[in-house]
């Protein structure tokens, strides 16, 4: 079969006559005023609430408030160079972010622009920043474990797949560092990452990147980062960028992992904006639906169904305290919202017990199904007998006389509190944990002295590992501590201890 | 003609709630004038005319310098003799709401208003370069065959533009110009040339 040029010639002239060029149509208005982030915009009469729009130097913008004689946009770009009676269009689409495998490693604004350098990030795929988040019947109960690789929150405030747990505390307390090492400890798991800084020095947030790159877990990361000097509006839709970035692999049946850090800049961000387009103000200026702004963030957090691929996306999200204060509005609210929470205490911190965790008011509430069991069974008392030792070790300062058993337990919950702390960056596989604990509740620790408990504990980790690695490998398998498996824990213990008697009867 | 192109917010030294108080007058105002509308709007019209030409009684009758007692006074002696009673009642309305002051917006608004009852509407239709007669006259009946309204044609120049049209209809534009093509194929090669891009990193590099 041949083409002929004359035959074929006619049908083309036929298609270009037929051709038109395609005409744009949009609605326009004129800008009214512009403040710091928004403009309020004459005309568009038909704008819907989160409609995208247009400026006429190309900065865009979202439909923020509907009013009778005139729209509130909030702008996503330099606001500086609009003008009053600049021409502003409806694109007629709502705001969304690329999403992909293409975003994995890169550090972007909350519009998916790099801003790493690393060149542009192309993907054909997005997603609605805003989207519902999935129903009743999409959803599954939380009961498979998200390791942090922290022996405190993984033995206390075990957090699951699909979990919202908030990390709360006051600054410098290391609320980043936990969320941090959580991200870490994915290293080699199937758990996909994802950062926002909202609100945060840019260096931190430059630091946090350092961590992830030196330690192998950019690969698996994506970095959202709108910092202190952005403006509000990409503050405030930084974390939901966020989430629709992680939800893109949560729907692909992969679970995931996000941080937000932290809602209470987020939430001032929103009060701001909310100020400046004269919403009225509720307690603390805050607008009567920052509640609802937060809960529709963190609703989107869910272990889906099998039906829907069951992944997951389990939420980190950050609130900074002002001096312990957890009953201001903003705490409250998420508290409320949220799974359970991890309080981190600047005394405890300054004590040195890093992570500064107060596990007495840190609580999961669903975290305890999504235990593996070897853990449950280990970690199930520590949480009574912390609180028991606390309460000796008020005692004991009054300075009455103890008998031996009472100084046996206090001696004992020191070397806990001494297990329970973990430098930064060294997070610890679960089998690891409960090897340790399992030990400390056991008095394997009991002749060594507080200070080189964290010393011996490597020792004896690296011991496991190294010569008894069948136990290590049974908890792997398993996840539980069967008789059997636990007679050749508790012999290769007596083991390891033996080794100890020598050093420290002597010295 | 040009009194009417001002009508549009062009800038925002029209104030919205000002345009919508205006147009409350101006609907009520049409609506009493009920079949006579032209001709309402003919006497109204050639009120402002005098105002107009008055500069002096103009700055005084509508700004807030007069009491009401005072602008009632001067429509009673000025306007109830010469004109309908419906003009002098429309006034009255006015200067007891202190609402004088929008006499002018009111006639625009009045005007357009007219024309969209008659199935009338205005079409800015901006060019790049001035167009003649014929061809603005085929944009005319273009327009009337796309829309079910009779256009009246406001003509205006872009170089800008390059070439093509912008139509404007209200709110809405129709942008037929080379100017958002150009932009559009711009955009286009660019999201192209990343693709070729990244697919070239991607031949080197492994994963």
């Amino acid at each position: 079969m041949k083409f002929k040029a004359d035959e074929i010639a006619s049908v083309l002239t036929e298609e270009i006559k037929q051709f038109r060029g395609q005409i744009e149509t949009s609605e326009v208005g004129r800008v009214l005023e512009v403040g710091d982030g928004i403009a309020r915009v004459y005309g568009l009469q038909s704008a819907m609430a989160g409609e995208m729009v247009e400026f006429e130097n190309g900065v865009q913008g979202l439909v923020f408030n509907l009013e009778e004689n005139s729209v509130g946009v909030i702008l996503l770009g330099d606001f500086k160079e609009i003008k009053e009676g600049d021409e502003v269009k409806t694109l007629g689409k709502l705001l969304s972010v690329p999403v992909g495998d293409a975003m994995l490693g890169r550090v972007v604004d909350p519009l998916g622009n790099p801003l790493d350098g690393k060149g542009p990030i192309v993907t054909s795929d997005s997603r609605p920043v805003e989207t519902i988040s999935p129903g009743i019947a999409g959803r599954q109960p939380v009961k498979q474990p998200l390791q942090t690789g922290i022996k405190a929150v993984d033995s206390m405030t075990p957090i699951g797949r699909g979990q919202r747990e908030l990390i709360i505390g006051d600054r410098k307390t290391g609320k980043t560092s936990v969320a941090l090492d959580t991200i870490l400890a994915q290293k080699g798991g199937d758990v996909i990452c994802v950062y926002v800084g909202c609100g945060q020095r840019a260096a931190n947030v430059a630091a946090v990147v350092e961590a992830l790159a030196e330690h192998g877990a950019l690969d698996y990361t994506i970095v959202i980062c709108a910092t202190a000097s952005d403006p509000a509006p990409l503050q405030y839709i930084a974390p939901y960028a966020g989430a629709a970035m992680a939800e893109h692999f949560m729907y692909q049946g992969k679970h995931t992992l996000v941080v937000y850090d932290d809602l209470t800049k987020q939430a001032q961000a929103y009060r701001e904006l909310s100020l400046l387009m004269r919403r009225p103000p509720g307690r603390e200026a805050y607008p009567g639906d920052v509640f609802y702004c937060h809960s529709r963030l963190l609703e989107r957090s869910v272990k889906l169904s099998d039906e829907l691929g069951g992944g997951s996306m389990t939420a980190l999200p950050i609130i900074e305290t002002l001096e312990g204060e957890v009953s201001a509005y903003i705490p409250t609210n998420v508290i409320s919202i949220t799974d359970g929470q991890i309080y981190l205490e600047p005394d405890l911190f300054f004590a040195g017990v890093r992570p500064a965790i107060n596990v007495g008011i840190s609580v999961s509430r669903v975290g305890g199904n999504a235990q593996t069991k070897a853990m449950k069974k280990v970690a199930g008392s520590l949480r009574l007998d912390l609180a028991a030792f606390r309460e000796l070790e008020a005692f004991a300062q009054l300075g009455t006389e103890l008998d031996k058993a009472t100084q046996q337990q206090l001696d004992r919950g020191y070397r806990m509190v001494e297990l329970l702390k973990q430098p930064q960056f060294r997070p610890l596989h679960f089998a690891d944990q409960v090897i340790s604990i399992y030990a400390g509740t056991h008095g394997s620790f009991d002749l060594v002295p507080i200070k080189e408990v964290a010393a011996i504990e490597i020792e004896l980790l690296q011991f496991i590992r190294e010569q008894k690695s069948e136990v290590r490998d049974a908890i792997i398998e398993t996840g539980a501590l069967a008789d059997e498996l636990l007679e050749s824990l508790n012999a290769a213990l007596a083991e390891f201890v033996k080794t100890l008697k020598g050093r420290f009867t002597e010295g | 003609m040009a009194d009417l192109k001002d009508a549009r917010v062009k800038s925002v030294l029209d104030d919205p709630s000002t345009l919508a108080v205006s147009r409350v007058y101006a609907m009520a105002f049409l609506n009493a004038a009920g079949d006579d509308g032209a001709e309402a709007v003919e006497e109204f019209d050639s009120f402002i005319d005098v105002l107009d030409a008055r500069e002096d009684f103009r700055s005084i009758f509508l700004s807030g310098i007069m009491s009401r007692d005072e602008q009632l006074g001067v429509i009673e002696r000025v306007v109830a003799p010469r004109g309908s009673e419906k003009f002098s009642n429309f006034l009255r309305v006015l200067a007891e709401h202190d609402r004088l002051s929008l006499l002018p917006a009111i006639l625009v608004l009045v005007k357009l208003e007219l024309e969209k009852r008659s199935g009338k509407q205005r079409v800015e239709v901006i060019s790049a370069t001035v167009l003649d007669e014929a061809t603005l006259e085929r944009v005319r009946k273009q327009i009337s065959d796309a829309f079910d309204f009779e256009p009246i044609i406001e003509p205006s120049t872009d170089p800008g533009l390059i070439g093509g049209l912008v139509i404007r209809v209200g709110n809405k534009v129709y942008d037929g110009s080379l100017r958002s093509r150009v932009n559009q194929l711009a955009k286009r090669l660019q999201k192209g040339s990343l693709h070729e891009i990244q697919s070239g990193r991607d031949r080197f590099s492994t994963d």
